[in-house]
C-alpha cells in the first residue's frame, strides 16, 4: 500500500487551511476576553475560580418528572441562609429528574451540608452514596491557576529545549511551530465551546494540553527523522524528498493516531462524566496534532 | 539465540512476578474509586513562607486531632510546603472533621480588668438575646416558613446592634447572628488581662454530662506547673468581684466568680471544668482539639472532595469497561492490520499492562481516575511504538530482505524515533509531577511508568517475541508478516 499525498502541489491550501483555523481561534479568544460575563480567554471552571459543585442523585422512580429546577431554587432560596449563593446558584436535572447538580460560589463545609440538608426536605430522599461533592476555596483556586500555567511553560520550554539540541534551528523551529498550533487551536475550541455551550475548564485542561504538545512534537519528530534520512542517501531533488517521507510515514503517523484515539474514545463513551471533557480535549489534539505533522511542519519544510 | 531464550526466561519471570505481586499487594485506590472525603488544609502565615518545623508542628498538632476523633483508616500527608491533606475513606462525615481541624484551639486563662463589672453584666445580657434569637431561628429554619418570625428576629437584632454600636455586614440573617455573637465574645475577652496559664499547661481534657442538665461540661487536667499556676491565679482573685474568663480563639466562652473560700490557698488538685452550655458534639469537639493542643499558625479548609462509595465503585466499572474495551479495539486493530505482528504486540501489550499494574502496587502508585486515564492513553503510546518498528520491518522486507535480518533492522532503525518520543513524554510527565496537583500527580504518575515500561515491552519484550515465534518454521513465511493486499498480489 503506498500512500500518495501531493504536498508540494498543496502546499498554499494548507497553509492557508491552517491559517483559517489560527484565526478562527484566536477570534474566539478575543470574543471570550471581551464580550463574555467571565472576561478570560477561556471559561475557567471551579478548579480555577473556586465553588462548590454538588451532584447527587434521588431516590425516586417515576414521580422524579414531577419538579422543576426553578421552583427547588425558589424553596432553597425561602428556607436558606446565605442569600447571596442562593442568587449565584445553578441547578440541573438529568437523567429524567434523578440526577440532581447544583454549583454554588464557595461555601463552608457546613454550608454545603446545609444546602443539601435543605434539598433532601425539598425533593428527597436522597442517595448519599451516589454523592460527588467538591468544593475548592477561591485562594486555592488561584494558586491551581498559577500553577496550572507555570506547569505549562516550563514543560514547553523543556521539550523546545530538548527539540533545539536534538535538531538543527530550523527543523526545531518548525516542529515548535507546529505545536503552537496544535495548542493554540485546540484552546480555541476551548474558547468556542465556552461561549456557546457554557463549558468550563479545569486543570485535567491543562495536562490534556501537555499531553497533546508531548504527542504532537513527537509525530512531527518522526517525520522530521526520515526526511533527515532520506536526504541523506537519496540522490532525488529536496522538496520530492520531503514529500516521500511525508507518504512513507503517513501510514505509521494515521495508525498510531487511530490506536491512541480507540482508548480516548472508550473513555468518552464509558469512562466517568469527569474525564468526559479531558478525553474530548485530547482527542482533537491528537487529530490536530496528526494533520499538523503529516502535512503542515512539512510544508513549512519544502521550498518554493 | 542462547541470549534470546535468556530473555524470554526473564520475561515469562516478569510476567509471573507481576501476577504474584498484584495478588499478594492489592492495588491501592484513591477516594474517587472507593468513596471518601478529601480535606485540603492551607496553612495560613501572614509573612514570610512556611518553615518545615512549623509544617511538622502543624502536622503533629493535626494529627493528634484526627486520631483523638477516633476517625478509621485516615490519612494525613504534607503537600507543596504549606498545606496538608487529610483523607477520610467510606462514609465519614467531613463535617466534623473540618470543625475540629479548622480551629487554632488557643486556650487563655485571663483575670477580669477593675471596674468593667457593668460593661461585662451588659454584653452578657447582649450574648444571652442572641443566644435566645439563633434558637428562634432554628426554629423556624425547621418549621414551615414564617415571614413574621424572621421580621420579628430582624428587629429585635437591630435593637441589639444598637444597644452594642456594632453594625453587622454579613448579607444574611443567620451569618449576622453569628457575626455580632463573635463580637460580644470578642468584647468580652477585651475586658480581661492576660495570664501566665494557658492551654500549653494542660495535659488531658475530657468531658461529661452536667448532673443539673443536660449540658455537656468539658475537663481541662493541668501538669504539676500549670496546676500551680492555677492554684495562684484563683487565689489572686478568690473573693473578689473579678471573674476568671476561659477563653477559646480570643473568644470568651466562659467567665466564672472564684469562692472567698479559696483565698488562702486557691483552686488546687489541678483540674478545672468549663461549663460553657456545650451540647455533646460542642464538648467533644473541644476536647479533642484541646487534647491535640493549639495550632502554631492558623489553617483554613481550602479544598474539600466527598464521593460517596457507590459512585466510587460505578467510577471502578466504567474506567474497566473503557480499558478493556479500548485494549481489545486496538488488539484486534493491529491483528487485522499487521497479522503475526499484530499478535506479538498484543502479547507484549499483555505483558505492558501487568507490569504496570504490579509497579502500582509495588511503589505504591495509589490508583485515581485521572491515575487510570494516564494509564489507558499510555496504552496507545505503548502501541506507537510497536506501529513504528512494524513499518520499518515491512519496509526491510518489501526492499528484499531476510525475515531475521528485517526484524533486526526494522527494531534497530525506529529505536532512535521511539526513544525522542518517549523522551519528549516523560519530559512533560516530570514537570507535571513536579508542579502538579494532587489529582495532576496521579495522571502524570501512571501515564510516565507507563512510557517508560514501554520502552522495555516494546524495544525488547516484543523483539524476544518475534524471535520467539520465527524459530517455528510455520511462522516464517514473508506473507504472513505483509499487509494482507501484497498477499493477494
Amino acid at each position: 500500500m503506498k500512500y500518495n499525498l501531493e504536498l508540494i502541489k498543496n502546499k498554499r491550501k494548507i497553509i492557508s487551511f491552517s491559517t483559517v483555523l489560527i484565526l478562527l481561534s484566536l477570534i474566539g479568544i478575543l470574543y471570550s476576553t471581551f464580550n463574555t460575563s467571565y472576561k478570560k480567554p477561556i471559561n475557567l471552571g471551579m478548579d480555577f475560580v473556586g465553588g462548590n459543585e454538588i451532584r447527587i442523585e434521588r431516590v425516586c422512580e417515576e414521580e422524579c418528572s414531577n419538579f422543576s429546577p426553578d421552583s427547588v431554587i425558589e424553596y432553597l432560596r425561602e428556607i436558606s441562609q446565605n442569600k447571596n449563593v442562593l442568587n449565584n446558584i445553578k441547578l440541573q436535572s438529568q437523567n429524567n429528574n434523578k440526577l440532581i447538580s447544583i454549583r454554588t460560589p464557595y461555601l463552608s463545609i457546613e454550608e454545603s451540608t446545609n444546602l443539601i440538608n435543605n434539598l433532601d426536605n425539598i425533593i428527597g430522599p436522597l442517595n448519599y452514596e451516589s454523592k460527588d461533592s467538591r468544593l475548592i476555596g477561591p485562594k486555592l483556586g488561584k494558586r491551581l491557576l498559577i500553577n496550572c500555567v507555570t506547569s505549562l511553560l516550563v514543560s514547553l520550554f523543556a521539550i523546545s529545549l530538548y527539540i533545539t539540541i536534538r535538531f538543527d534551528k530550523k527543523y526545531a523551529l518548525f516542529a515548535l511551530l507546529a505545536l503552537f498550533h496544535d495548542l493554540l487551536i485546540v484552546f480555541g475550541i476551548f474558547s468556542w465551546l465556552g461561549i456557546i455551550l457554557s463549558v468550563e475548564v479545569n486543570s485535567l485542561f491543562a495536562v490534556s494540553l501537555l499531553t497533546i504538545a508531548g504527542y504532537s512534537v513527537n509525530d512531527t519528530v518522526v517525520i522530521f527523522d526520515r526526511i533527515r534520512e532520506n536526504l541523506r542517501s537519496s540522490k532525488k531533488g529536496y522538496n520530492e524528498n520531503i514529500q516521500l517521507s511525508v507518504n512513507e510515514s503517513f501510514r505509521r503517523t494515521t495508525f498510531t493516531s487511530i490506536t491512541t484515539l480507540i482508548p480516548l474514545l472508550s473513555l468518552i463513551l464509558f469512562g466517568s462524566y469527569s474525564l468526559f471533557w479531558f478525553s474530548l480535549s485530547l482527542s482533537l489534539g491528537i487529530i490536530i496534532g496528526s494533520y499538523s505533522s503529516i502535512l503542515l511542519a512539512p510544508s513549512f519544510l519544502l521550498e518554493d | 539465540m542462547k541470549r534470546r531464550q535468556g530473555w524470554l526466561f526473564f520475561i515469562i519471570f516478569l510476567l509471573t512476578l507481576s501476577v504474584y505481586l498484584l495478588i499478594n499487594y492489592p492495588l491501592q485506590l484513591g477516594l474517587d474509586l472507593q468513596g471518601g472525603s478529601q480535606l485540603t488544609l492551607q496553612i495560613i502565615k501572614e509573612e514570610g513562607k512556611v518553615t518545615n518545623d512549623e509544617l511538622d508542628a502543624v502536622y503533629s498538632v493535626i494529627d493528634r486531632r484526627v486520631n483523638n476523633l477516633g476517625v478509621s483508616e485516615s490519612n494525613l500527608q504534607t503537600l507543596g510546603g504549606d498545606q496538608l491533606i487529610l483523607e477520610l475513606p467510606g462514609e465519614q462525615n467531613p463535617l466534623v472533621a473540618s470543625r475540629v481541624l479548622g480551629k487554632t484551639a488557643l486556650l487563655e486563662f485571663r483575670t477580669q480588668k477593675e471596674g468593667t463589672s457593668t460593661n461585662l453584666k451588659n454584653l452578657q445580657i447582649q450574648r444571652l438575646n442572641i443566644k435566645e434569637l439563633t434558637e428562634q431561628f432554628s426554629i423556624s429554619e425547621n418549621s414551615q416558613y414564617d415571614a413574621n418570625l424572621i421580621k420579628i428576629i430582624q428587629d429585635d437584632l437591630k435593637e441589639i446592634e444598637q444597644e452594642l454600636d456594632y453594625s453587622s455586614t454579613s448579607s444574611d440573617l443567620y451569618g449576622k447572628l453569628i457575626e455580632i455573637k463573635k463580637y460580644i465574645d470578642k468584647e468580652i475577652t477585651n475586658l480581661f488581662i492576660k495570664t501566665d496559664l494557658s492551654g500549653k499547661d494542660l495535659i488531658n481534657a475530657g468531658r461529661r454530662q452536667e448532673q443539673t442538665n443536660s449540658n455537656w461540661e468539658v475537663l481541662l487536667t493541668f501538669s504539676s506547673s500549670g496546676g500551680e499556676k492555677f492554684a495562684k491565679l484563683t487565689k489572686s482573685i478568690a473573693g473578689t468581684n473579678q471573674l476568671l474568663a476561659i477563653i477559646l480563639d480570643g473568644e470568651s466562652i466562659s467567665e466564672a466568680s472564684v469562692g472567698s473560700q479559696f483565698a488562702n490557698t486557691g483552686i488546687t488538685g489541678g483540674s478545672a471544668t468549663i461549663s460553657g452550655n456545650f451540647s455533646a458534639e460542642n464538648a467533644r469537639e473541644l476536647e479533642v482539639q484541646l487534647k491535640g493542643g493549639s495550632l502554631p499558625l492558623p489553617i483554613e479548609i481550602v479544598e474539600a472532595n466527598t464521593i460517596g462509595a457507590l459512585l466510587g465503585s460505578k467510577n471502578i466499572l466504567k474506567s474497566l469497561y473503557a480499558a478493556i474495551c479500548g485494549l481489545i479495539l486496538v488488539g484486534i486493530f493491529m491483528i487485522f492490520n499487521y497479522r503475526i505482528l499484530g499478535f506479538v504486540s498484543v502479547l507484549s501489550l499483555v505483558l505492558y499492562g501487568f507490569l504496570n499494574l504490579a509497579l502500582y502496587s509495588l511503589i505504591p502508585v495509589t490508583l485515581t481516575l485521572p491515575g487510570i486515564s494516564g494509564l489507558i492513553l499510555s496504552i496507545g503510546m505503548a502501541v506507537d511504538a510497536n506501529i513504528l518498528i512494524f513499518e520499518r520491518i515491512r519496509e526491510e522486507l518489501d526492499d528484499g530482505n531476510t525475515l531475521t535480518r528485517s526484524i533486526d533492522s526494522g527494531f534497530q532503525r525506529a529505536n532512535s524515533s521511539i526513544v525522542d518520543g518517549h523522551i519528549t513524554t516523560i519530559l512533560s510527565c516530570f514537570v507535571l509531577f513536579l508542579l502538579g496537583t494532587n489529582f495532576v500527580k496521579g495522571f502524570a504518575a501512571t501515564l510516565g511508568i507507563g512510557v517508560l515500561i514501554s520502552l522495555f515491552t516494546s524495544l525488547n519484550c516484543s523483539k524476544t517475541i518475534l524471535r520467539f515465534f520465527t524459530t517455528y518454521q510455520t511462522l516464517r513465511q514473508k506473507s504472513l508478516y505483509l499487509p494482507r493486499k501484497n498477499f493477494s498480489n
